[in-house]
């Protein structure tokens, strides 16, 4: 595929930046504090079986995470920036709502993938009083394996 | 794990670098075993076809260490807010990660004693995820 005169961006990507997914129900699982727990050798006590807290980056195991329904501009994809913000710890068993909505799309002409696309989306966790308690954001470098030396996503 | 004061914080302070061998077994177990993930995190003839040079550790596995780095470094009583981080080269599963970083800002804003830090995930001494990190700490006053 040859590097395209023009966006691949369609109206349609653009219409989705901004618009809100329906709600997902998702559960912070006392096993997946756990392993992950174990696996990272985090003996911090505020997170030891019996606190009921789970350790922030649970977030990694929670669907309905940021994407669900992204846009696919191009068929390949490298994650190449992540974020989490933390408003209260999570609590062990509680059922958060996943909202999920698109912050931005766009082109970028160049580097080692000659065309590629950014997509950057994110959901927000709510508690069920309706509170914020976390954000999950990525970006997504979309490009054509055809174009690039391909590269997995992380 | 010892507790560390906004007052005790100054900029340009550097946190201990700490060394992680990240392996196949933790990106696989990190997300569980019965969890679908990328191939190329547990495979590294998967992960040398996609020109990586073995097997890929996980985005996620780097900014769950980097959280913990911070959260070790502030104290029970401080928090993580946020963690930025980007993926400047990906990293292979049995090499050395070192994890390094400093404070870049402090302020107090709405109350809350915040703390801005740089973190790095350096392989063969090159940075390989570069992260912008937020925590809150407590006060003694």
């Amino acid at each position: 595929m040859a590097i395209p005169e023009q966006s691949l961006i369609t109206d349609e990507h653009r219409a989705a930046i901004g618009r809100k997914s329906d709600p997902v129900t998702v559960t912070i699982r006392e096993e997946d504090a756990r392993r992950m727990r174990d696996v990272l050798g985090d003996t911090d006590p505020r997170y030891a079986d019996g606190t009921g807290i789970a350790p922030p980056y649970v977030i990694a195991m929670l669907g309905g995470g940021p994407r669900r329904g992204m846009p696919q501009v191009l068929p390949g994809g490298l994650l190449t920036q992540q974020e989490w913000r933390f408003t209260r710890p999570f609590r062990i068993g509680e059922q958060l709502q996943a909202i999920s909505q698109v912050y931005d799309i766009r082109d970028r002409l160049g580097g080692r993938y000659g065309y590629s696309v950014l997509v950057t989306q994110g959901t927000d966790y709510y508690d069920a009083d309706g509170n914020h308690v976390a954000a999950a954001m990525i970006t997504i470098t979309q490009f054509d394996p055809k174009m690039a030396s391909g590269r997995s996503d992380e | 794990m010892s507790q560390r004061y906004y007052e005790d914080v100054n900029v340009d302070d550097e946190l201990e670098p700490l060394e992680r061998v990240p392996t196949t077994d933790m990106a696989i177990d990190f997300f569980g075993r019965d969890n679908p993930t990328n191939p190329a995190f547990a495979d590294a003839e998967a992960g040398k076809r996609l020109g990586v040079g073995g097997a890929l550790v996980p985005g996620l596995l780097k900014l769950a260490w980097i959280t913990q780095y911070v959260s070790d470094w502030a104290g029970t009583e401080g928090m993580v807010r946020s963690v930025r981080a980007a993926y400047r080269r990906p990293d292979v599963a049995d090499r050395p990660l070192v994890l390094a970083g400093r404070v870049v800002e402090k302020r107090v804003e709405d109350g809350a004693h915040l703390v801005e830090l740089e973190i790095v995930t350096l392989a063969e001494g090159q940075p390989s995820t570069r992260a912008n990190v937020q925590v809150q700490l407590p006060s003694r006053g």
